[in-house]
């Protein structure tokens, strides 16, 4: 752990920020942040690097007076505001910081508003707690996942359905992976969120003025007629959304890993088998067919590399897991939040490695040191111990500031496993050309 | 009405030559509808981050410090202890039961391990709620190191981004006066507002240097502790972004009477002036004609470029959004020097003074805004047929997704735009964005099974271009 109390260079990012990830993914859902103004602002900059794409997020731009005096009427006109300039469906409406410490009763000034104003009811408002202080973004995420589905899964009739849950922040490109792969097996689902083209939307004649797509209101109601859920990257946490369900409406709920690797993937695989009755498609039998063929051709390349993977905990453990099954040495896994759950299943995935939950990056950087580790894989924010190190460094998840391409990063799936074998491959081969480029 | 998205909003959006009231301005968003303006301890954080060696402590829960962790542009030509993230890292439990034991022992803590020259210790919106005590835990602090350690007040919700700016300006004028200098030249002067963003600094300092004047402090882009504090002994102030450093210019006149002028360093015309300005001040001829002959020199050295770069841009129209109204005032300026016609400008917190000045070197017709927000962007961006929007990151997707050409003028551009070399950068990047031939990509694909497509011409007939 670190020498000093302090947070240098925090591996992790607040609440409100994983709320926009969910918020965004359902259709016709603008984001409100109850706080103040520079909440928003960070926050969308933030999104915006990241997706290279407009993030509107509204704020109720709490002032001195509304600290003191309390921000319901901002929290009301903002309400309003973005219903006028918007047209939203949907509201998801995230507490911060400062309208947490200050006391503000979120749900019962929503209760109010719409008592004042009947033209307004038909919206539906989505309150969630999500103040920094209290966890990071993951925790965040899952905390405005659990809090759609509350809001809206509604009982009707049965219908056959699968629930597939993210219930971890992954890429546009990786749910359209998902997506597809329902698809090609004919199984009706209900993903949730859906952020394929909210986060990842293409130019055309007249932008609407929130990004088309999403999870639809009607298609989250039904979440609570469905065969089952399964929620992908719910191994360690963020299991709630789906257990809500099971606990609700006798939907039963099988978390699983990030489908990352060959073993986490057919363990999705053989679920959706389960459920549905069906098999997996005849591509998907090749995609496997291939991935392994990818990881025997790199695997003398790979073997023994000591390695370091960092970055939110999901996909920490979906990576430390493939990383086995490639013959790498996952030497440091980390991630930015508290998680003990994360903590034990890092320790039985690879039991070689030292793992740290709830850490900076001043944390990761001495046992990066400590382990002499020859490569790096996590986020952008790695940077600078990569540059100082002379580490090489494989951008994956997020935040990816420095590079393009987040957006259309996948790593699920057979195909995205074996895209990572070559990413992970040529990482190392373009580090090896580099420091050997001596004159013979 | 000029765009009537928000009520509340109208007074804030004018066409020059046909509103007659004053722009409103210098007041609180409107909430719920999405301003661009950050908090005060955004404001804060961007002018005291540049300071190189000092220590930035943010005390707050961890999204403050992740959000604004080594993301200014700016350039360093030395120590690097600016580009780490420090925080106290705010638990519910520190939001229980206070704050300041975590903060003092942080502050220890992270004094043993690096030694800066100085520590700033920022606050949030939730110190100001809970109440620490942050200017007695930065004067006991200031005892024990022996260096000054200053709290900068900055909870986010006190005000917009001018808050914060004040917020800095205080912390540095009590870092200045604490140390002696004997300078080497009898011409002397501080740069104010001048933050070193992708280099822009050293493309400008030469000129002063040439002209025989030491610059004692760098405010803050490139600066030092060490030099801010000994930044009262300069004979000049230049003030670069007036929106965030007047005020400690001010300050600065009033204590040490160190007199200040505001100038920039941003466009050819405007360069110059700000040479022949400083030559003018010091009173020495020689000095004037040296600044003369540098001009001269400048100018017919990138001349023929942004020439060549003028006849590929001149008579498109541009739109400006900026933080403050300094640098959309020199945008303005460039333009012209480009033939470019501005059509929209606008700030997040620009004043009433700003405004006029902004009133008086547009052209009629052209929109003003104050505080705007996306959805009024992009209507008078349609509205106003902008060929391109010079702004920052949270616009350049907006602008693209409209098919608009788009410029940073903000944190993360990577090339100087100060001093002429880096008008000829800007005038560069301005024609690579304008004239992509991305914006002539057909939008619609043509079908040959479209009815009235007789033969399949591969798609090259290009009916609708992405940017009209």
């Amino acid at each position: 752990m670190s020498q000093s109390r302090a947070a240098v260079n925090p591996c992790s990012m607040c609440m409100p920020l994983g709320s926009v990830l969910v918020f965004r993914g359902i259709d016709g859902c603008m984001p409100l942040f109850h706080g103040s103004q520079g909440c928003s602002t960070y926050m969308r900059l933030y999104l915006a690097h990241h997706f290279r794409e407009s993030v509107d997020i509204a704020s109720s731009a709490l002032s001195e007076k509304a600290a003191v005096y309390g921000g319901a009427a901002n929290l009301k006109k903002g309400l309003k505001n973005v219903i006028k300039g918007y047209s939203p469906k949907a509201i998801g409406l995230s507490t911060t910081c400062l309208a947490e410490t200050i006391g503000d009763d979120v749900v019962r000034t929503v209760r109010e508003f719409l008592e004042e104003e009947p033209d307004c009811r038909s919206i539906t408002i989505i309150p969630v707690s999500t103040p920094s202080y209290a966890d990071s973004h993951e925790e965040g995420y899952s905390a405005a996942l659990l809090a759609t589905v509350k809001a809206l899964a509604e009982r009707s009739k049965p219908n056959r359905k699968l629930n597939l849950v993210v219930g971890t922040m992954i890429s546009p490109a990786e749910v359209r992976y998902l997506k597809r792969l329902l698809g090609d097996w004919a199984a009706e689902f209900i993903l949730l969120p859906d952020i394929s083209r909210t986060f990842d939307a293409p130019i055309s004649a007249d932008p609407p003025r929130i990004p088309a797509g999403g999870t639809t209101l009607e298609e989250i109601r039904d979440t609570a007629n469905s065969l089952a859920s399964i929620t992908v990257g719910a191994w360690a946490n963020h299991r709630a959304a789906g257990e809500y369900l099971e606990k609700e409406f006798s939907v039963p709920h099988y978390p699983l890993p990030l489908p990352i690797g060959l073993k986490f993937t057919d363990m999705l695989m053989g679920r959706i088998e389960e459920i549905t009755g069906l098999h997996m498609p005849e591509a998907y039998e090749q995609e496997r067919g291939c991935l392994l063929d990818a990881i025997v051709d790199a695997h003398k390349l790979l073997a023994d590399v000591r390695t370091a993977v960092y970055g939110d905990s999901e996909m920490v453990l979906g990576l430390l897991n493939f990383m086995m099954e490639l013959g790498i040495r996952p030497l440091v896994a980390a991630t930015g939040g508290l998680s003990k759950a994360f903590e034990k299943l890092a320790k039985e995935i690879a039991p070689e490695a030292v793992v740290l939950a709830g850490v900076d990056f001043s944390d990761i950087d001495g046992e990066i040191a400590a382990q002499e580790i020859e490569l790096m894989v996590g986020p952008f924010t790695g940077r600078q111990i990569a540059r100082a190190r002379k580490i090489p460094l494989l951008r994956v998840g997020f935040p990816n500031h420095d590079r393009f391409g987040a957006s259309r990063q996948s790593l699920l799936g057979y195909q995205g496993a074996a895209g990572l074998v070559d990413d992970l491959a040529n990482t190392l081969l373009e580090e090896r050309e580099r420091s050997s480029e001596r004159s013979p | 009405m000029i765009v009537s998205i928000f009520e509340g909003r109208e007074g804030h959006i004018q066409e020059k030559g046909a509103s007659p009231l004053p722009l409103a301005c210098s007041n609180e968003s409107l909430a719920g509808a999405v301003s661009q303006r950050a908090c005060v301890y955004s404001g804060a954080r961007v002018v005291l981050n540049p300071l190189t060696d000092a220590l930035h402590l943010v005390h707050g829960p961890i999204g403050c410090a992740a959000y604004t962790w080594d993301i200014r542009g700016s350039y360093t030509s030395g120590p690097r202890l600016y580009k780490n993230s420090f925080s106290t890292d705010m638990k519910e439990l520190d939001v229980i039961f206070g704050g300041e034991k975590k903060l003092e022992k942080t502050i220890r803590e992270l004094y043993a391990e690096h030694h800066p020259p100085a520590i700033f210790v920022y606050s949030t919106c939730i110190v100001g709620v809970i109440g620490d005590d942050l200017q007695a835990v930065c004067k006991a602090a200031t005892e024990e190191l022996g260096i000054p350690v200053i709290p900068v007040r900055s909870e986010g919700f006190r005000g917009n981004k001018n808050e914060g700016y004040k917020a800095a300006c205080n912390a540095l004028f009590q870092l200045i006066g604490s140390r002696d200098y004997a300078a080497k030249s009898p011409y002397t002067l501080n740069l104010l507002g001048e933050y070193n963003v992708a280099g822009d600094l050293w493309k400008v300092k030469p000129y002063f240097e040439e002209l025989g004047i030491e610059v004692i402090a760098s405010l803050t882009g490139d600066g030092r502790v060490e030099d801010i504090r000994r930044a009262h002994l300069a004979g000049l102030n230049l003030v670069q972004c007036a929106g965030s450093m007047t005020y400690l210019a001010r300050k600065l006149e009033e204590k040490y009477g160190i007199p200040y002028r505001r100038i920039s360093f941003f466009g050819l015309g405007d360069m110059s002036s700000a040479l022949r300005t400083t030559a003018e001040f010091f009173g020495s001829a020689e000095m004037s004609a040296k600044a003369e002959e540098i001009i001269e020199r400048e100018r017919s050295r990138v001349g023929p470029e942004i020439e060549r770069i003028r006849q590929r841009v001149k008579s498109r129209k541009a739109a400006i959004y900026m933080g403050g109204a300094a640098k959309a005032v020199s945008l303005v300026r460039a333009f012209q020097e480009l033939g470019i016609e501005v059509v929209i400008i606008g700030t997040q917190t620009g004043d009433r003074d700003d405004y006029q000045k902004i009133s008086y070197i547009v052209r009629e017709g052209t929109v003003i805004i104050d505080d705007a927000n996306p959805l009024e962007l992009a209507e008078l961006l349609e509205r106003q047929d902008a060929d391109l929007l010079v702004a920052g990151v949270k616009e350049r997707f907006m602008a693209y997704k409209l098919g608009i050409a788009f410029c940073d003028f903000n944190h993360d551009r990577t090339s100087e735009f100060e001093g002429f070399d880096g008008m000829v950068n800007f005038a560069r990047e301005v024609d690579v964005s304008i004239n992509s031939p991305v914006w002539k990509l057909p939008l619609l694909r043509k079908s040959p099974l479209e009815k009235g497509v007789e033969e399949f011409s591969g798609g090259d007939d290009v009916s609708e271009p992405c940017c009209g």
